[in-house]
């Protein structure tokens, strides 16, 4: 990585950003960072492109609200010269008046064919009111009581309607059903009751021309006397939106309207489907190009945006860039300068100039579809220092076989791993549909990952011998099964004849050699599978776990070496080392002999090895635990050393830098390019301007004892305690892996075997189901849940207990300029 | 338990709310945004840096050219948006608090529809003008109403500003000067209501309210009565306009109605601390901040001490309020550059 400076004519400027946004290789850094985004050099354009996709934005919601399919090509055209960028804003200017126009008209007709619908229903249901009203009125001359009742809100005023029903005037409307009853109780309170209002509701919902929403709405009427009830009804109707219509006194003017209206309806709709038609055809075409169009439009963005935080030279003649770029890739970069040079037609070709700094630069770690997903972990907890070990290619493998270690079932594995070769065999296909949902995007972009843990599960559950809970006899045991007593074997009789029976490893362990590969499958018939388990699994933790912190504490020196601390190896590496190995390579080793020299035989005098690390540690070790002469004076040794390493972590460093600093001879070791500047010696240094440029390179700090001495205690203490700590942590590995094969064995006794018992027709109904449920849980409960569980445990183990032993993790990303990422520009999506 | 300890429960309840209204405040412009918005030569220019700030894309839809009248329209919806939101989204008591805050926008628009229609005004033109927080379902046939009876029987006795408006019933007819006496007793009847509600409230709410209300009402007492000088109301009905729920009742009322001149004003503010620094530091001169800003100023610094304190309604109504001044500025700072008039550009009231 090295930060290069761009000298671009300004003519070529554009053309070169273009290429270089092509490229994806340069992270350009803003040379404006106090000037304020509207009075940079190329805002009018960039407003421009705003404009344009303002425009792009409305015609793809209108056709989205058509249905039109858009045609997504994946096609990636290249970023179009300025030249175009007026002919695309005409384009999309024609586009949107005609769309306007279009809505415009479509609008007019429709609110002109919703009136007309409006005043059909009204003519239809008031016809009903109409003959309701005449029988009544036959009613009410023969039952007055009868219209007592169904007029009673009314009370006396109706007898007086009915006697001079002819002089009542009346106004007929539509409204929207939701203010009916507001608008019921208003019409009351305001006319005194002196209204009779009738309403139906309009069964099938009516569109908005202006959203297009559909709207329920409801037709009245209302019946009064007199002109100032009249004014007054005509406000509140006005008050509520209602549109008001004429509506004929006589039935057959009623008839006579309903058929004009009918005629103009359909007129209306033919003329409603042309205009469809036309806006379809519109829609259509437009619809084709549109996702070319956005993705030119926002690369033109994406280029002003960058080219507003270049720097104008003085002579206005061409721009300054500054930007990190990969030093390997710096002759690709040199001919994507060319190519725009050439493109855009300029004479003066672009430069390129590396230069020196004191600023860390960006990290950036090459990956492929493979590494990104390991990378991916590693940068969840923090990018690593400039050139700092990454800790991502160990990942690639102690990640999925911690996980398998804890997850370790073939079965489970298999499946997993199926899921894992699923979406690595299908990646294209899949990475075409774009599915956007965040889950399903987790697992994709883990999908090597899952593939490795499925793997790993597979490879570890034959170590377990464990399939879906059930051990397999690959080969044949190693037991035979002999009596205690009487050295004889053990005949069908007496293992049909009794619950349980001991095997004593003396006599029945004869057959010599351990089983080929794995667990002994007679273990899974034992009823002490799990202690002995226990004890192999712990130790296999600790085992890991002590390896895995140790290449940790190894790997810290190559940063050392590589940022040139001298006083860490001294003070911190090889202390820390002494210390890791004195107390827990020495338990490891401890384990191995253990396994090698104590048969069978030896068994009731084997030593313990906990209470053995516990008492080394009291310096008062049992006889019981002696395993070789002097091994009281080698442990005390070994407890001294790791005593002695403490202090020597913790006081020298600071002690040693205070001393130097006394003696004027501190320099500020935490430079982390250290020696990289050597390579880029004899190179032309050119800053745009010194001034500026000071606030970019921090002095060196003072050095402050107190803070050394803190900072150096606090570590000293995390690195102690953490190796007593992490390795505890590390037995997580026996505890899952313990929880993950007794909850599959429990789900096999409590559901499989229940079924699997029940003979007969009926037995095999039973079956089928309890299978389906069976299989359903095992996904669910133990390949999806433990699995996330064993995840984000091996995810912690490699966070906390393996990267705290080396990686800083400080840097930040290199961000490259690139046109793959230009959602980065865009306002949505 | 409850009672005793509002604050133990409160999270249960509107703990989501507050975190998402705590969100929502720090999304108000800072000193910094202004100085970047003064700066600005045309509203392109203010939609862009709004860009950048948590206004985000609100204008990227709007076709240029851009309006001020857009933009004010584009920041009321946003704030609606919001409000509506935590409406939606919060229990009791909380939904009546914030009822309480949507009342007062009520009377606005109220006041504003009456005006409107006094000098007839079609009810068409008026309607968009109001402010949509405040906005009810009879509104908009509030033309029907020829005095203030009409205008409670028919309009108003089913919205929640009813019991405000019984004091209003006796007033003959509608012109300006009723209009006026409409909307102050409006606003001291909902005031008192709404002090009332928070105390009994009680707890933190009420102690971050109170003092928020009890300024509001001050503020209206001291402007009432400047206001009053050189029209015909009188002193008795003036005394009846204020609200009784400030710091200045009950002796600052009575020696405020007797006021004849500013002057006097002055001489009742000077009794009470933090209203003389509003008086001594205003002015009407050149430079000088008038009465109304510097109470403006008063009560950012009111609303947001009261973000200082956790578990209470006030964050949601000094949220509000903020906004609301937020929206001021930013419409203040709009017009100046529309008008190109950018003396007086800088008196905006900076939020934080």
């Amino acid at each position: 990585m090295t930060l290069c400076q761009l000298f671009l004519q300004s003519e070529a400027a554009y053309a070169c950003v273009s290429e270089l946004g092509e490229l994806g290789l340069v992270q350009f850094r803003d040379l404006n960072p106090d000037v304020n985004a509207f009075q940079r050099k190329f805002v009018n354009e960039v407003r421009r492109c705003d404009e344009m996709e303002r425009k792009l934005r409305f015609l793809e919601k209108e056709i989205k609200k058509d249905g039109i399919p858009m045609l997504d090509t994946g096609d990636n055209p290249d970023a179009p010269v300025p030249r175009e960028m007026i002919d695309l804003e005409a384009t999309f200017e024609k586009l949107e008046n005609e769309m306007k126009e279009v809505n415009g008209n479509t609008e007019a007709l429709k609110r002109n064919y919703l009136e007309l619908t409006e005043l059909k229903h009204i003519l239809r249901k008031t016809q009903t009111f109409f003959e309701e009203a005449e029988i009544h009125h036959v009613q009410a001359m023969h039952d007055p009581s009868l219209t007592e009742e169904n007029f009673g809100l009314l009370g006396e005023e109706q007898s007086h309607r009915a006697g001079q029903a002819l002089r009542l005037g009346f106004v007929a409307g539509v409204i929207v059903r939701e203010k009916i009853p507001a608008f019921e109780r208003m019409l009351w309170r305001v006319c005194r009751g002196n209204v009779f209002l009738r309403q139906a509701e309009i069964d099938t919902p009516l569109e908005d021309p202006v959203t297009g929403d559909q709207v329920n709405k409801s037709v009245f009427i209302i019946f009064f006397q007199g002109e100032q009830l009249k004014s007054r009804v005509k406000k509140i109707c006005e008050g509520f939106r209602a549109t008001l219509y004429p509506c004929p006194e006589t039935p057959a003017e009623r008839r006579e309207m309903a058929i004009g209206v009918m005629t103009r309806i359909e007129d209306l709709n033919t003329v409603l489907g042309q205009t469809q038609d036309h806006r379809h055809r519109v829609l259509v075409a437009a619809a084709r190009n549109i996702k070319i169009w956005f993705i030119k439009v926002r690369k033109i963005k994406a280029i002003y945006y960058t080219l507003n935080m270049l720097n104008l030279d003085v002579t206005q003649k061409c721009l300054i860039a500054e930007c990190w770029c990969p030093v390997q890739d710096l002759d690709r970069i040199q001919q994507a300068l060319r190519r725009g040079t050439e493109r855009s037609g300029s004479s003066v070709p672009s430069i390129l100039n590396r230069m020196k700094t004191k600023e860390v630069p960006p990290t950036y770690n090459r990956n492929n579809k493979f590494t990104q997903g390991f990378q991916n972990i590693i940068d969840a907890y923090g990018i690593s220092t400039y050139q700092e070990v990454n800790p991502a290619p160990w990942a690639i493998i102690s990640f999925p076989f911690l996980f398998a270690v804890m997850f370790g079932d073939f079965g489970h594995g298999f499946i997993m791993f199926l899921v894992g070769l699923y979406l690595v065999t299908r990646e294209k296909q899949l990475q075409a549909q774009k599915i956007n949902n965040e889950i399903f995007d987790m697992f994709f972009g883990g999908r090597y990952i899952i593939l490795l843990m499925g793997f790993f599960s597979m490879y570890t559950g034959l170590i377990y011998n464990d399939i879906f809970s059930k051990s397999v006899k690959l080969f044949d045991s190693s037991w035979d099964p002999h009596d205690p007593q009487t050295n004889l074997r053990y005949t069908a009789g007496t293992l049909n004849g009794s619950v349980s029976l001991t095997l004593d490893p003396n006599v029945s362990f004869i057959k010599g050699g351990p089983y080929p590969f794995g667990l002994d499958p007679v273990w899974a018939l034992s009823s002490n599978k799990i202690t002995a388990l226990n004890s192999f699994k712990m130790k296999l933790s600790v085992i890991f776990g002590v390896s895995q912190m140790a290449l940790g504490v190894v790997l810290s020196i190559v940063n050392h070496r590589f940022f040139n601390r001298k006083l860490d190896i001294y003070c911190g590496f090889i202390p820390q080392v002494i210390f890791l190995i004195s107390i827990f390579g020495y338990l490891v080793c401890e384990i191995f002999i253990k396994w090698i020299i104590f048969t069978v035989k030896d068994a009731p005098t084997a030593p313990n090895l906990l209470i053995g690390l516990i008492q080394m540690f009291l310096f008062q070790t049992e006889e019981k635990n002696i395993w070789y002469s002097g091994q009281r004076g080698f442990q005390a040794f070994l407890v001294v050393l790791a005593g002695i390493c403490v202090p020597w972590m913790w006081l020298i460093k600071p002690l040693y830098q205070r001393h130097q600093q006394k003696h004027g001879q501190y320099k500020y070791q935490q430079v982390p390019t250290g020696n990289l500047l050597d390579d880029s010696e004899g190179e032309e240094v050119v800053y745009h301007s010194d001034s500026e440029r000071s606030h970019y390179d921090p002095e060196p700090e003072e050095f402050d004892f107190g803070e050394a001495f803190t900072h150096q205690s606090i570590h000293t203490i995390e690195y102690c305690l953490g190796c007593v700590s992490h390795t505890a942590s590390y037995l997580r590995l026996w505890a899952l892996s313990l929880a993950h094969a007794q909850l599959s064995e429990v789900l096999w006794n409590m559901v499989m075997r229940i079924a699997l018992q029940i003979d007969g027709y009926g037995g095999a109904f039973l079956l089928a189901a309890v299978f389906s449920f069976w299989a359903c849980a095992t996904v669910v409960v133990l390949i999806l849940m433990e699995g996330l569980s064993a995840f984000l445990h091996t995810l912690r183990l490699h966070w906390v207990e393996f990267n705290s032993k080396f990686y800083d993790g400080q840097g930040y990303k290199f961000h490259p300029f690139s046109f793959d990422d230009l959602s980065e520009y865009s306002i949505e999506d | 338990m409850m009672n005793y300890m509002p604050e133990m429960t409160f999270n249960v309840d509107h703990g989501y709310l507050e975190g998402l209204l705590r969100g929502f405040k720090s999304g108000i412009l800072r000193q910094n945004d202004y100085l970047n918005l003064v700066q600005c030569e045309t509203l392109e220019d203010l939609k862009l840096h709004l860009q950048s700030t948590d206004y985000g894309n609100f204008l990227a839809n709007e076709p240029s050219p851009l309006t001020v009248s857009v933009i004010d329209d584009k920041l009321k919806e946003k704030l609606v948006v919001e409000f509506q939101h935590l409406r939606n989204q919060c229990v009791e008591p909380l939904s009546t608090f914030l009822d309480y805050i949507t009342y007062s926008y009520m009377i606005d628009n109220i006041i504003l529809l009456i005006t409107g229609i006094l000098h007839q005004r079609p009810i068409n033109e008026l309607i968009p003008k109001c402010h949509p927080l405040g906005s009810f379902e009879q509104m908009e046939a509030i033309h029907i109403a020829s005095t203030p009876a009409e205008l409670y029987n028919a309009v108003l006795v089913d919205t929640p500003i009813a019991p405000y408006f019984l004091d209003c019933i006796s007033e003959q007819d509608l012109d300006e000067m009723n209009i006026e006496i409409i909307r102050n007793t409006l606003y001291k009847a909902y005031l008192e209501d709404f002090h009332s509600f928070c105390r009994e409230l009680g707890g933190a709410t009420a102690e971050a309210m109170c003092e928020a209300l009890a300024f509001e009402a001050d503020r209206r007492a001291f402007i009432i009565t400047i206001n009053s000088f050189g029209t015909e109301l009188t002193k008795e009905d003036r005394a009846k306009l204020y609200p009784r729920c400030g710091d200045l009742y009950p002796y600052g009322l009575q020696l405020l109605a007797k006021a004849d001149d500013y002057d006097q004003v002055r001489q009742v503010a000077d009794i009470y601390g933090h209203y003389k620094e509003l008086f001594e530091g205003s002015g009407t001169g050149p430079g000088e901040k008038t009465l109304e800003d510097k109470f403006f100023e008063q009560e950012v610094n009111f609303m947001k001490n009261s973000f200082m304190q956790q578990f209470q309604f006030g964050v949601f109504y000094a949220y509000v309020k903020l906004k609301e001044q937020e929206n001021r500025n930013i419409i203040w700072i709009a017009e100046c550059v529309a008008q190109r008039h950018r003396a007086k550009i800088d008196s905006y009231i900076p939020i934080f």
